[in-house]
């Protein structure tokens, strides 16, 4: 499978006051994990429900799978979690299954049977014959997970999908998204949480205002970003350190943490009079380290101060 | 279709295991073999034989006769008639109350005392000329039992003074006489073996079927799709069915819902009163009493047509409920909006009664082509006497049209109204919604 996968093409859609995605155009390749990263009221969600054709765009195109209207024709090869969760409460959970499966085309013998191996992965067996409003908020996720994928579709859209989970579900699941790209699969993931995005995707999107800040992948993103990182770890007189790295002769900019700094040299800046200078203010350094900037020193930079202002629109779904 | 399928069995599946379900789909029958047995049960039990003194004061034969009479008087009919009363008789002319009140202590342990009695009557010579007669009891308040003490001994004293008058007892009953008016149903020109009672019962009784489904399912499938959209559920069925599959599958699921427990109830029915007699005889309450009428019976054609009928409604009204629900955010929102809908249901039931005083009326006749109203009229008339072919069929075209008419429109509104949430729709919306979907 070549090309791409979900074509979003200056796609715009508004609502009374305000314009939730603004232009924005999206490519996903075949095959990998896809991140659309952005902060809150970024216009993630309301750009996946246009995808899976929940809404219409105001202006723009959206092709999934080469084809304008295959979000519903070849809603079948498609797997979706919805960022708002939604199960029967009163059904058992195996019948959930099979009736999310049966009503993607899957024969209801195959789909039960597909049903139970899943429920048995993720841990979930002996909530086989439970209700699903018995479960708890976490297992009634990995549920709906599972509902996602139970049919094997060539593209999973997945909306936050690891919002609310637990390390070890969260991990789980992660293992689960991995291994179906690996086959090949499709995986576009929607999440602001950026380590996790760091980890799983191959390429990535940021936006922030329905407008598309970062595109491409994890590498090329990084190189264009650019600058020289130092990853720092101090154990005692973090105050010393602060003026440190305030000093805009040796670092552009930081990113402190306290006990940890990511700090971008500034140009012409030498890593190894940070170093000294550093051992001098005797800040106790237990890591110095030149690294590659990270995806969330990169998302703050890039989103800025519009992640702290932007409204909470992601709410407001007309 | 394998997918509507799905969500058909969902429906079906997921509501027949409901508490709810089981619980009313029990109840009936239930009820309903209440309704057969107790009465008759009831009646066995609370009209045993009445022991009774007869005080009689009178100065001629009036008493005696009077007690023949009700020594003569039976309860129940055949093999099984018990005599109704045990009478005493007491001659004791100009010293009745003295009687009486020596008899009081005993009354009213007729079932404990050997000579207990029920009752004390006192007939005195005053009651052929003033009409007066005494009763005192402990059944005094039960209407039946003092309605036929009196009816027993009325046409003695009512016979005594016609022969004081010389006119013959017998020939004056036999020309006051009143006439039986039997009625028989004429269908198709021919006699028919049911009564005008039966004829209307079950042509209300079809009516009520099909307006009572559509209140509890009609508003089950609102309900049910208003929380769908609340829990957003229907995201996820959006991704994978088309509105119309959602809506189709539900409606069909509902509505065999409906029609299993219909069919469940009107089988006990059946059941329960053409074998009343020997359910009454195994519980061994003898073979009185029971329902007033027997249910009656329904002709396979009339089957047909109505069965016909209430699924092209059923569909119909269902298509337009899970229009509403699609387009309300909340359970209470949708019972305000269902109001227009409610009101079609409302004058189709009630046109029933309307129009079953003049089914074949021109009334009758144009509302046999409106779509909302055929599912009540049409098996009403076809009940009475059945239509012709030709009005039949074409009836059965005009509804089919509106009904997919109906359903089309409101899977238009279906499928714009499932996914919005937040405003209340207005009318302009839903113009909007269908002129776009």
């Amino acid at each position: 499978m070549n090309g791409s996968v979900v074509k979003v093409e200056r796609v715009t859609k508004r609502y009374s006051g305000h314009t939730a995605v603004d232009g924005l155009s999206l490519d996903v390749p075949a095959g990998g994990i896809f991140g659309l990263l952005g902060p809150n009221g970024a216009g993630k969600s309301t750009t996946i429900r246009m995808i899976m054709n929940i809404i219409t765009p105001d202006e723009g195109k959206i092709a999934v799978f080469g084809r304008e209207s295959a979000s519903r024709d070849m809603s079948d090869k498609i797997g979706f979690l919805p960022e708002e969760r939604g199960l029967y409460k009163k059904m058992k959970v195996v019948d959930q299954l099979t009736f999310l499966a049966e009503a993607k085309g899957i024969h209801r013998a195959v789909a039960r049977k597909k049903a139970v191996t899943w429920l048995e992965r993720l841990g979930l067996t002996d909530w086989t014959m439970k209700k699903v409003e018995d479960l708890s908020k976490g297992m009634q996720q990995k549920v709906q997970f599972i509902g996602t994928l139970l049919h094997d579709p060539d593209l999973i859209i997945l909306d936050e999908p690891f919002s609310g989970l637990d390390p070890v579900n969260s991990q789980v699941m992660k293992d689960v998204v991995v291994e179906v790209a690996r086959q090949g699969r499709t995986v576009l993931f929607s999440t602001h949480i950026m380590e996790q995005a760091e980890r799983m995707c191959d390429r990535i999107v940021i936006i922030a205002r329905g407008q598309k800040l970062v595109d491409g992948t994890l590498s090329e993103i990084k190189r264009e970003f650019g600058g020289r990182h130092v990853a720092l770890t101090f154990t005692r007189n973090a105050d010393r350190a602060a003026r440190v790295l305030a000093d805009r002769t040796l670092v552009a900019k930081a990113d402190d943490s306290g006990a940890t700094a990511e700090a971008e040299l500034a140009p012409g800046g030498d890593p190894e009079r940070l170093l000294r200078t550093l051992i001098q203010e005797d800040v106790g350094l237990s890591r110095f380290e030149v690294v590659e900037p990270s995806l969330h020193s990169i998302f703050i930079a890039k989103v800025g101060t519009e992640a702290a202002t932007a409204p909470a629109k992601e709410l407001v779904h007309a | 279709m394998h997918k509507v399928w799905a969500v058909i069995r969902r429906e079906f599946v997921e509501r027949v295991r409901t508490r709810a379900f089981i619980l009313s789909t029990l109840l009936f029958p239930l009820f309903m073999g209440a309704m057969v047995v107790l009465p008759g049960y009831l009646m066995s039990r609370s009209t045993g034989t009445r022991t009774i003194a007869f005080v009689d004061a009178t100065s001629d034969d009036l008493g005696l006769r009077m007690v023949t009479a009700l020594q003569a008087a039976r309860i129940g009919k055949g093999e099984a008639a018990r005599p109704r009363y045990a009478v005493t008789h007491l001659r004791a002319p100009n010293r009745s109350m003295a009687v009486r009140d020596s008899l009081l202590p005993m009354t009213g342990k007729s079932r404990r005392v050997e000579g207990g009695l029920d009752g004390i009557l006192v007939v005195t010579d005053s009651t052929v000329t003033g009409g007066k007669a005494a009763y005192y009891g402990v059944n005094v308040a039960s209407f039946d039992d003092m309605r036929d003490l009196e009816q027993t001994i009325r046409p003695m004293v009512i016979a005594q003074r016609l022969q004081g008058l010389g006119v013959d007892f017998a020939e004056v009953m036999k020309s006051v006489q009143g006439i039986d008016l039997r009625t028989m149903k004429v269908a198709d020109g021919k006699l028919t073996n049911e009564s005008g009672a039966a004829t209307f019962i079950l042509a209300y009784a079809m009516g009520f079927l099909l307006y009572f489904s559509l209140l509890i399912f009609g508003n089950q499938v609102m309900n049910s799709i208003v929380e769908e959209k609340n829990n957003r559920i229907v995201e996820v069925l959006a991704s994978s069915l088309t509105p119309f599959q959602m809506m189709l599958g539900k409606v069909v699921g509902v509505g065999s819902v409906a029609l299993l427990q219909i069919g469940i109830w009107a089988g006990t029915a059946t059941f329960l009163t053409t074998n009343q007699a020997k359910i009454m005889s195994m519980l061994g309450a003898g073979g009185s009493g029971g329902l007033p009428m027997a249910l009656p019976s329904m002709k396979l054609e009339l089957l047909i047509v109505f069965l016909l009928f209430f699924s092209l409604g059923f569909l119909l009204f269902a298509a337009a409920y899970a229009a509403v629900g699609a387009m309300a955010n909340t359970v209470q929102d949708a019972g305000q909006m269902q109001m227009p809908v409610m009101m079609f249901v409302l004058a189709g039931f009630f046109s029933v009664f309307a129009l079953i005083r003049d089914p074949n009326g021109t009334a009758a006749q144009v509302l046999s082509y409106v779509p909302m109203m055929t599912p009540f009229v049409i098996p009403m008339r076809y009940s009475i006497s059945p239509l012709p072919m030709t009005e039949l069929l074409g009836s059965i075209a005009v509804t089919i049209v509106g009904m997919l008419a109906i359903v089309w429109l409101a899977a238009r509104i279906y499928r714009v109204g499932i996914l919005s949430y937040g405003k209340k729709a207005t009318l302009r919306d839903m113009v909007r919604w269908i002129r776009t979907a």
